[in-house]
Formats: structure tokens, C-alpha cells, sequence
């Protein structure tokens, strides 16, 4: 009977705290819109799109077989490096003056290049110009001193290999801008630390003085402190469910195919946070903003080494302190994200889990401990 | 006894805040705590309620010995808090019964005492209303609702009429006055004398947290050699007139202030008449005259030496 007041009315009290709701549920959300924005256009901005050129049709270039047909293979098929155009000198003036083109060729020896401003795409074409001019120079040289190379010297050009090559470990591709997305659902997870700092707050006699008159009456106070922390916990988790809805359904993220074990990491998650910030504001003795302040710090370090802001900070970590990538909750929470998603087995999941379960032990016994203590030595 | 301490000793560090604290408390008693800021009032109070450590003593309530998890205790004590210690996210209503729905588990007893505690306090109007909404005489009067909503035995307030508007204070005071006469017994904490005076049986005047004495008004105002103060507002009183009324038999003090001439006389003397007298004859214009009995500040400041709202 007392569980289901005290439960109920917490739930009141927490749905209308509008600044935890807020930074429980809509700045996550916000952040994901944002994040959402940015890595749009950076996908693509990696996209490769053809540079627009025009070759001035004159005599010499109907006469350099091999340079028309250099431009033309580079200008044709859906990976071509050119959109080329073949006009006169005029046409192709006029084309650059409307920025139609990025810049045009004109054939012969030295090959002249026309552009009307600097930049990516002119560099492109003037790479190509360069290296077409140093091809022929060489082989012109070779044909002139040894013939008899010559043949070899074509297989080489001819045949550039790429000795790199992707290869993924699962049925996955590899998604770097997934993490970023992983490691806001984990940052979400800790701001329900918040809800843990308040907790602790209205329970400890010496920090509020609901609190204290709490303590006075006849309800034990370990007990107070557990029922209305399920309406805490319940509340976080919906938020969780509702960003992590945001996530798959309107901003399409992917989170693999096994949903629940997204939501079993999701709720440990969202466990861990609310007895990290339980456990800040039980072992902190300082004021409200202290607390706070220890909090969203925490917090924030966390997400920086699980590489929410700077994604290649979680790697050097794995590679040179991997100790400390094990003893980030975040960065455990963005990897369990990560090895749901990417790897067919649930080995590196699993460990993630079982050491997220262990903070969330010691954590919520720490907290425990340290606010059974019933009698404050002043308030 | 209601309420039984056996000298209490808190430190705070090197701070001795309660030096071998005794008093008792007996059934229907209003119990009045007086003392200035930072006299030991609110340690003692928490002491009581076993919210805070002592170094030593005894705690007795109802008989008991007072433990944090004597919860047959705590369910007939009502406290309310120096600080206002409501949910601002839960309405007028909402507090009250969240709070009593601590000490009472039935939903419909529990209905008919938040709506009879809602009348007692007068925020009938107010319980749909959330406590930044109140002003700080409103806010108090939740704040004490939610302290005795459940119907206690014993209620402790804490400077419950502190940042109050007269109208609240005399409010809160009367509703204290009818808590008693419907069986309960009061402990009673303040720095204002007049409110302990108006309303407490029994007064414990303390400082730094060491009793200065105890009993009713009359005993406590009885245990002084002050009898009469006389007050007369004039500017133009010369030194010679001065040391002539220290002269007029009964008169023990003479100081002369701000345009204020203050005599004081001793036990069983009566000079206002003497003193007018002496006006007249001397030809003194003044603005008022005034004779006043004996205050608890008096009672104070003759015992330790300085005002009791320093």
C-alpha cells in the first residue's frame, strides 16, 4: 500500500520536474536531430561527384587519338570522373563564365587548361592534365632511348592495382556514423543519472528538507528510497524507448536486426545511469550545483572517451589504455550498440553486458550504503 | 512525559551546541523552545526526532527510547520544519496527502483528514494550487498541514512563523491554541518572545545551548529584580535631570538614548506617578510616556547580558 503511494505520487512529481524532462528526454532528442543533420550531409559530401568539363573541339584534338580517348573513358560509365562536353573555344567560354563547367581543355603540347577560379574540382582536372602529360612524356622518352621497353612500360601504366581492400567481418557494413548515434543513446542512458541524483536528494535528511521530514515519518527509509526509484527508473526507460523510436523510425538509424537485445542493453543502460547518478550525488557532500556539476562532468568525459565527440579517441584508448575502455560505461554501452549491430556473434556483446551489470552492482549497493545511515551528524 | 531529554551534549566539531540539555514535557503541554538564532533550538529539535547523531544523553518519547526506525513512535509525532519541505511538482492537495499517506494507509480515512486539516488551515481555496503559487503566509500554513494532517500527538513546529504577514501568524497561532485544546501536546520553537508568551504554558529560555531558565511567564519574569520599565520621548532632558531621577527612591538604572529616556525600577515599586512628577516640576516638554512590565527579553538580557534578538 505504502509502495503503491509513494510510487504513484513519484510518478507526478517526475513527469513534472519540466528541467530533468527536459534533459532526460528532449535534449537527447535534439542532439539526435542535430547529429542527424550534420552526418547527412557529411554522407554526402563523401559521395564523389563528376567534374564538369568541356574540350574545345578544334583540329588538334580530333587529331590526339590518345588523348580523346583518355577523356572519354574518363567520362563515361556510372564511377566516370569527368561530365564531359565537347564544344568550340566560344561555347566553352561562354560555359565557364555560367559556371557550367568547372574548367576546360584545350589539346595539344603542353595541353593548356582554362579555369576561372581555383579549387577541388580544378585541381582534379589539372591532376589529370599533369599526369597525362608526364604518361606521354615518359613513354615518348622510353620509345625514343629503348623501344624494347616499351611494352612493358604500357602493362604497368595500364594495370594500377589497389592493394587495399574492404572487408567486413559480418553481413554489416561498417558504419562509423553509427557510433556517434550509439554513443548519444548512452549519453541519454546517463542523464538518467539525474533522476538517481534526485532521488538520493529527496531521501537524505541533510540535503533537502523534504527529505528530512521524510525521515520522520514512520516508513523505512531504505524502502522510500527503492519504490520511488522504480517510478524514476520506469520514467527513464520510457524516454529511452521514445529516443530509441525517434532513432529507428524517423531518422531511420540502423541498429541491426536483433531489437531485443537493443532493448536489454538499452535498459541496463538506463540502470547503470540512474545509480551512477544516485551514487555522484550519495558520495558527493557538497551542494545541489556541486553535484550536478560532478554529474554532467562525469558524464560527458565518458561520452569524449567513448568518441561521441571525436570518434577516433575511442580507438587510440582500445588500443593504448584498453583497461579504460572497459572501465567506461559509456563507451561499454556504445559498444555493445555497435556489436549488436556489426558482428554475427554475441561474445564481445555479452562482455560488454555482464561488466555494464557490474557497475550497476556497485553502483546501486554503494549508493545503498552509503544512505542507509539514518542518523546525520548535521543537517 | 510526553517528551523526556536527559543531558544532551551535541558537538559540531569544537562547537558545543548542546551543553547537558534536560527538559521534560508533559501530556497536553504547550512546550515553548526560546532562544536567539543559533541558540541549539533546531539541534535540539533533530535531536528529538532522531534525525541527528548526539554525543550523549537520552532521548525518551512516549516512554520510549527515540530510535530512527521507532516507527510506532514517529507515527504520533507531527513535525513541522523551520524550512518550508513541500513537493513544488504536487498541488496543495497532492502534499497533504502525499505526506499523510505516510503515517495512514486508509484511502478514506485519510481523504477526511487531509479535508479536515485543509479546512483548519484555511487553503480550502488554494488546493489546486501548486506552492510557488502561495505566497510565503499561504506556503507556511501547507507546510504546517502537511505536519499534522495525520493527526499527532505530539507536534513539534519549528519557527513555523517565520517571513510571515501578521494576518498568517495570528492564523497559525490561534490554529496551534486549537491543536492543544483538541488533546495534543505542542513543542514550540521561536525567537519571537511575544509568540512564545501568547501561546506557551511552559518556556525553556536557551542560549548556545545551555538552559537559562525554565517555567511559566510570570515564574521566568518572576526570577528577575526588574519590576517596571518607564520609557519617556524627549529631546531636551539635561544631564542634571538625569542624575537627579536616579535619585527618586525604587529607581535602580537611568540611561538616556536616542531621545529616549529609559528608567527602570525594581521589584514591587511603581514609579510612573514619581516620574511625572518630576516632569512637570522640571518643566520637560515630551512627546509620550510609558510604563511596561517585565518581557522574557528582559528575563534574558538580565540573565546573559545581551538582547535576545541579537
Amino acid at each position: 500500500m505504502v509502495f503503491k503511494h509513494i510510487f504513484t505520487y513519484r510518478l507526478k512529481c517526475l513527469l513534472r520536474d519540466h528541467e530533468n524532462i527536459f534533459w532526460t528526454l528532449f535534449f537527447p532528442l535534439i542532439m539526435a536531430t542535430l547529429f542527424n543533420m550534420a552526418f547527412s550531409n557529411l554522407g554526402s559530401a563523401e559521395t564523389f561527384k563528376p567534374v564538369d568539363i568541356a574540350v574545345v573541339n578544334d583540329e588538334q584534338y580530333r587529331q590526339d587519338k590518345n588523348f580523346k580517348s583518355a577523356v572519354e573513358k574518363l567520362s563515361s560509365g556510372d564511377d566516370r570522373l569527368f561530365n564531359l562536353s565537347v564544344v568550340s573555344r566560344e561555347e566553352a567560354d561562354d560555359m565557364l563564365k555560367n559556371n557550367i563547367i568547372d574548367g576546360y581543355i584545350i589539346a595539344g603540347w603542353p595541353i593548356k587548361l582554362v579555369v576561372n577560379q581555383s579549387g577541388l574540382n580544378q585541381n582534379i582536372i589539372k591532376s589529370f592534365t599533369d599526369n597525362y602529360m608526364q604518361t606521354v612524356s615518359a613513354l615518348n622518352t622510353i620509345l625514343s632511348k629503348d623501344p624494347g621497353k616499351l611494352q612493358n612500360l604500357i602493362n604497368e601504366v595500364e594495370s594500377k592495382v589497389n592493394y587495399v581492400k574492404e572487408v567486413s567481418h559480418s553481413n554489416a557494413e561498417p558504419d562509423n556514423i553509427l557510433l556517434y548515434f550509439y554513443s548519444l543513446i548512452a549519453m541519454a542512458c546517463f542523464y538518467g543519472g539525474f533522476f538517481g541524483m534526485r532521488e538520493v536528494s529527496d531521501v537524505q535528511a541533510d540535503i533537502s528538507p523534504v527529505a528530512a521530514r521524510v525521515n520522520t515519518a514512520p516508513v523505512h527509509k531504505l524502502k522510500a528510497f527503492i519504490y520511488s526509484s522504480a517510478a524514476s527508473i520506469i520514467i527513464h526507460l520510457a524516454e529511452m524507448l521514445i529516443l530509441l523510436a525517434y532513432l529507428i523510425f524517423a531518422l531511420k538509424i540502423d541498429f541491426g536486426s536483433k531489437t531485443a537485445y537493443v532493448l536489454l542493453t538499452t535498459f541496463i543502460g538506463s540502470i547503470a545511469g540512474f545509480f551512477f547518478g544516485a551514487f555522484v550525488s550519495a558520495a558527493v557532500k557538497k551542494s545541489e550545483g556541486v553535484k550536478v556539476g560532478v554529474l554532467v562532468s562525469a558524464t560527458m568525459i565518458c561520452c569524449f572517451l567513448a568518441g561521441m565527440m571525436y570518434q577516433d579517441i575511442k580507438y587510440i584508448i582500445e588500443r593504448n589504455m584498453p583497461a579504460l575502455s572497459y572501465l567506461n560505461p559509456v563507451n561499454l554501452l556504445t559498444d555493445a550498440f555497435y556489436s549488436l549491430y556489426y558482428y554475427d556473434t554475441f561474445t564481445r556483446f555479452f562482455t560488454d553486458i555482464a561488466i555494464l551489470t557490474a557497475f550497476v552492482a556497485v553502483f546501486g549497493s554503494g549508493t545503498c550504503l552509503i544512505i542507509r545511515r539514518r542518523k546525520y551528524a548535521s543537517l | 512525559m510526553v517528551v523526556r531529554v536527559k543531558n544532551l551534549v551535541k558537538r559540531y566539531g569544537d562547537l558545543l551546541a548542546l551543553d547537558h540539555l534536560s527538559f521534560s514535557i508533559k501530556e497536553g503541554e504547550i512546550f515553548g523552545l526560546l532562544g536567539p538564532n543559533g541558540s541549539g533550538k533546531t539541534t535540539a529539535i533533530n535531536c528529538i526526532l532522531s534525525l541527528l547523531k548526539y554525543d550523549k544523553g537520552e532521548i525518551e518519547v512516549f516512554g520510549q527510547p527515540m530510535r530512527p526506525d521507532a516507527y510506532d513512535i514517529k507515527r504520533n509525532i507531527g513535525i513541522v520544519m523551520q524550512n518550508v519541505a513541500v513537493y513544488d511538482e504536487l498541488t496543495v492537495y497532492q502534499n497533504i496527502d502525499y505526506f499523510c499517506g505516510l503515517y495512514i494507509s486508509d484511502k478514506s480515512t485519510r481523504k477526511r483528514l487531509v479535508n479536515e486539516v485543509i479546512d483548519f488551515v484555511g487553503l480550502g481555496e488554494f488546493t489546486g494550487f501548486y506552492p510557488k503559487k502561495l505566497s510565503g503566509g499561504l506556503l507556511r500554513r501547507l507546510n504546517i498541514a502537511c505536519g499534522i494532517a495525520h493527526k499527532p500527538k505530539l507536534i513539534i513546529l519549528d519557527e513555523p512563523t517565520v517571513a510571515v504577514d501578521p494576518q498568517s501568524r495570528n492564523k497559525i497561532l490561534e490554529g496551534i491554541l486549537e491543536l492543544n485544546r483538541q488533546g495534543a501536546t505542542i513543542i514550540y520553537t521561536s525567537h519571537y518572545m511575544d509568540e512564545v508568551e501568547q501561546i506557551c504554558g511552559r518556556i525553556m529560555i536557551i542560549d548556545r545551548g545551555r538552559e537559562i531558565a525554565t517555567g511559566t511567564k510570570d515564574e521566568l519574569k518572576a526570577m528577575i529584580s526588574l519590576g517596571e520599565k518607564i520609557t519617556v520621548e524627549s529631546y531636551s532632558i539635561t544631564e542634571n535631570q538625569i542624575s537627579s531621577i536616579e535619585k527618586l527612591p525604587g529607581i535602580t538604572s537611568v540611561e538616556y538614548k536616542n531621545n529616549k529616556l529609559m528608567i527602570k525600577s525594581g521589584k514591587g515599586t511603581n514609579n510612573l506617578e514619581t516620574v511625572l512628577d518630576f516632569i512637570r516640576k522640571e518643566n520637560i516638554h515630551f512627546g509620550r510616556i510609558y510604563s511596561e512590565m517585565p518581557t522574557l527579553n528582559d528575563v534574558f538580557l538580565e540573565i546573559t547580558g545581551k538582547e535576545l534578538r541579537d
